[in-house]
């Protein structure tokens, strides 16, 4: 489609993604790339400088739109428009934070009844991760048998949500400087559903209006989501589904098979993805495939459902986050379950154009015309045979011709923090101390996080992939999950053999002599806890500093768009990361309020936000940023070697 | 694996050396790399976590934060 100058819009780099986009417009469907056109941003909404929190608004602040017009900006209740931009910023915050964590609450649910026996097809699969977080969760685990450690696990992660005061139990798995700062700050969260709550209540109508207080707080919201939902979801989900390993997986809407029931899960929540793999398996599902004339199952994921059983059992990959509308107009989808978090409500008008049932199965999700197949692990897996099922009658329904493109891509995914603490050192001297030597040494210039989601205002995969090229250039080892592994995935930076195409000679080295991708797949969005557990083994391992601030390390999130990954972000900057988000940037109407997260965070917590939509220029600042941290660390020039005798170190006491 | 490759290349003394080359095994693996399989009973799990993941789990363990001088 061609834009207003006459031009043809780019909408994506991936091929796939375009002749999909093509198809779509031939056959009149609606997506989301069309209904972006149709629809701009809000100009006073992009900035947030809005109030609509209570009837006598809503009150509209817009910046003055010439410099020099700059005068006071109040709500009718006279509250300021610092107030409003950090008011709307904390409420994103705190619902980026529900969502990870009513996700981790259906986990640590699940998880007991499967510890009781109560879950149909679901064990307690990995037992070393139920003894770490067994120690994590102070829990006897000598002389008990794995199903009695298990119950009290389940139950100690339940009570994380409801405390009222207290810590969290995983923050003292923080670096102890870093725990310090929390404390000293009070933003140490009491219990989940308590920050969440709370910011909700000083949000509302003439509660807090102190925008560095409410800051104060939105931290502390997002703590609860990084060192709590997000990491509850992670270990408990490891435990009953096994801790990632390296797996080879293939990506992109090449997967479908035109001659095979093709089957997506999408959303979040890995409990119905894993009973469907169990499914495909059963005799008689594939005995009644062959009965309507498919030569097989095909089950293939979207989004972080996608990762889940990517990186367990290397189901393909179908696609990211803007790719869920394109899967269906291939025609060759006969079902796609949705849990929870960005499932577009387009989804269904897209599967009526087309054969495709879609299948909503969460309790707390459904879209209207949609059928609703409600999930629970009592009788898990027959709800997996009876989705199964429906999906295979569905085969010869069939009414379009079918168009698969032909892009795939493989990679090695499933890099959790054991399995990279493993592959540096082996079983017997497991360790990051080969990191920590190779960043050190300078083979390695530091570490990034690139995560997030698509946003249909940025082409395509397109900010993370130049993002991530560029960090690996210049030697930057890049951790990634969600979307924007997908996107990496797609681009065939997953794979050892990325090292020597992409990467600079310093990291290529030390990728090719561990056999590890220059770009690590360390999950889904939840996972990012495994970064922040990664981060603090650098910490702890020693040589690079006290705390995750002093690391070589920096983060990004080019193309999102969901308020979680906006709770992500405020929890990695808490916790001494410096983020850069690209795309668009919330906090615009207000300079003091941007100022606040951008300048005045890292005297608070020596990590800070940063916005920049430009990806190559994003990574530059990062490159900066690591590059200031070698330096203070000392790591930016070669040192004399000393070899100390024994008078040179007693004089070291 | 078949037979190893070796490359000749320059020593730090200006000498030519044979120098064992990639050992790479060609080809998709069919598996995944379930390392944690080869922890046999709780005992080996147990110990495993207090020396691989000894950074939270063993008494012993201090890394960068115990140091006398911080860095």
């Amino acid at each position: 489609m061609a834009d207003e100058k006459g031009k043809e819009k780019i909408r994506s780099i991936d091929n796939a993604a375009i002749t999909l986009i093509e198809k779509a417009q031939k056959e009149n469907v609606s997506t989301v790339f069309f209904r972006a056109d149709e629809l701009k941003p809000c100009p006073i909404g992009v900035e947030e400088s809005c109030c609509k929190i209570c009837g006598m608004g809503p009150c509209r602040l817009p910046r003055p739109k010439k410099a020099g017009e700059e005068k006071d900006r109040a709500g009718v209740c006279g509250a300021t428009i610092e107030t409003i931009v950090a008011r709307n910023f904390a409420r994103k915050i705190a619902a980026g934070t529900a969502s990870h964590s009513d996700h981790a609450r259906e986990v640590a649910e699940t998880f007991l009844k499967t510890a009781q026996d109560e879950a149909q097809g679901f064990a307690i699969k990995d037992e070393v991760k139920l003894l770490e977080v067994a120690l994590d969760y102070g829990i006897e685990t000598e002389g008990r048998e794995s199903r009695e450690i298990a119950i009290d696990v389940g139950k100690k992660a339940l009570e994380q949500f409801g405390k009222q005061d207290g810590e969290l139990v995983y923050i003292k798995k923080a670096p102890l400087k870093r725990q310090e700062i929390w404390r000293k700050l009070g933003v140490v969260p009491r219990g989940i559903d308590r920050e969440v709550v709370e910011m909700m209540h000083r949000t509302h109508m003439g509660v807090d209006q102190d925008y560095k207080h409410l800051m104060l707080q939105a931290t502390r919201t997002a703590l609860a989501d990084g060192w709590g939902g997000s990491m509850i979801s992670t270990d408990l989900q490891d435990i009953m589904f096994g801790t990632p390993v390296p797996i080879l997986g293939t990506f992109n809407t090449g997967v479908f098979k035109e001659d095979q029931v093709n089957i997506v899960v999408h959303g979040h929540e890995p409990f119905l993805p894993e009973l469907l793999v169990t499914a495909t398996h059963d005799p008689e599902m594939k005995a009644l495939a062959e009965k309507v004339g498919a030569k097989g199952i095909n089950l293939t994921g979207m989004c972080c459902s996608a990762n889940e059983v990517l990186m367990r059992h290397g189901i393909p990959c179908a696609g990211n986050f803007l790719q869920q509308e394109l899967a269906l107009v291939t025609g060759a989808v006969e079902l796609m379950t949705v849990d929870v978090q960005c499932q577009m409500q387009g989804l269904q008008d897209v599967s009526e154009c087309y054969h495709t049932k879609l299948v909503t199965t969460s309790d707390r999700a459904k879209i209207e015309g949609a059928i609703h197949i409600e999930f629970h692990p009592e009788n898990g897996l027959d709800t997996a045979k009876k989705i199964l099922r429906m999906a295979i009658e569905n085969y010869p329904n069939r009414r379009h011709a079918v168009y698969i493109p032909a892009e795939t891509q493989d990679a090695v995914v499933g890099f959790s923090h054991e399995t990279i603490n493993y592959l540096l050192g082996g079983l017997f001297r497991a360790s990051y101390k080969p990191l920590n030597d190779n960043i050190i040494n300078g083979r390695i210039r530091g570490v990034a996080g690139v995560v997030g989601c698509n946003n249909v205002r940025t082409v395509h995969d397109s900010a993370h992939i130049a993002m991530v090229k560029e960090l690996i250039k210049n030697d930057v080892i890049v951790l990634t999950t969600g979307c924007a592994a997908m996107a990496c995935g797609k681009a065939g930076l997953l794979t050892p053999e990325a090292a020597r195409l992409y990467a600079g000679s310093g990291l290529a080295e030390v990728c090719e002599a561990v056999g590890i991708p220059p770009v690590l797949h360390m999950g889904a969005c939840v996972d990012n806890s495994r970064i922040l557990i990664a981060a603090t083994a650098l910490v702890k391992e020693g040589g690079l500093g006290d705390d995750i601030s002093d690391l070589p390390a920096a983060g990004a999130a080019p193309e999102w768009m969901s308020e979680k990954a906006l709770a992500i972000g405020q929890y990695f900057v808490a916790s001494g990361v410096y983020t850069v988000f690209g795309t668009t940037w919330p906090t615009l109407g207000s300079e003091k309020v941007t100022k606040h997260l951008f300048e005045e965070h890292e005297e608070l917590y020596k990590g800070m936000w940063a916005y920049e939509p430009d990806p190559i220029k994003a990574a530059g600042m990062m490159i900066a940023h690591i590059d200031k941290k070698r330096k203070a660390l000392g790591l930016d020039k070669a040192r004399e070697r000393v070899l100390y005798d024994m008078a040179m170190r007693r004089a070291l006491d | 694996m078949g037979e190893y490759v070796y490359e000749e290349k320059e020593s730090f003394d200006g000498k030519k050396v044979k120098v064992l080359g990639p050992t790479y095994e060609e080809g998709k693996p069919d598996a995944k790399n379930d390392w944690e399989a080869k922890l046999g009973s709780p005992e080996d799990r147990l110990n495993y976590l207090k020396t691989a993941l000894r950074y939270w789990y063993s008494k012993d363990w201090f890394g960068s934060e115990k140091r006398k001088q911080e860095a």
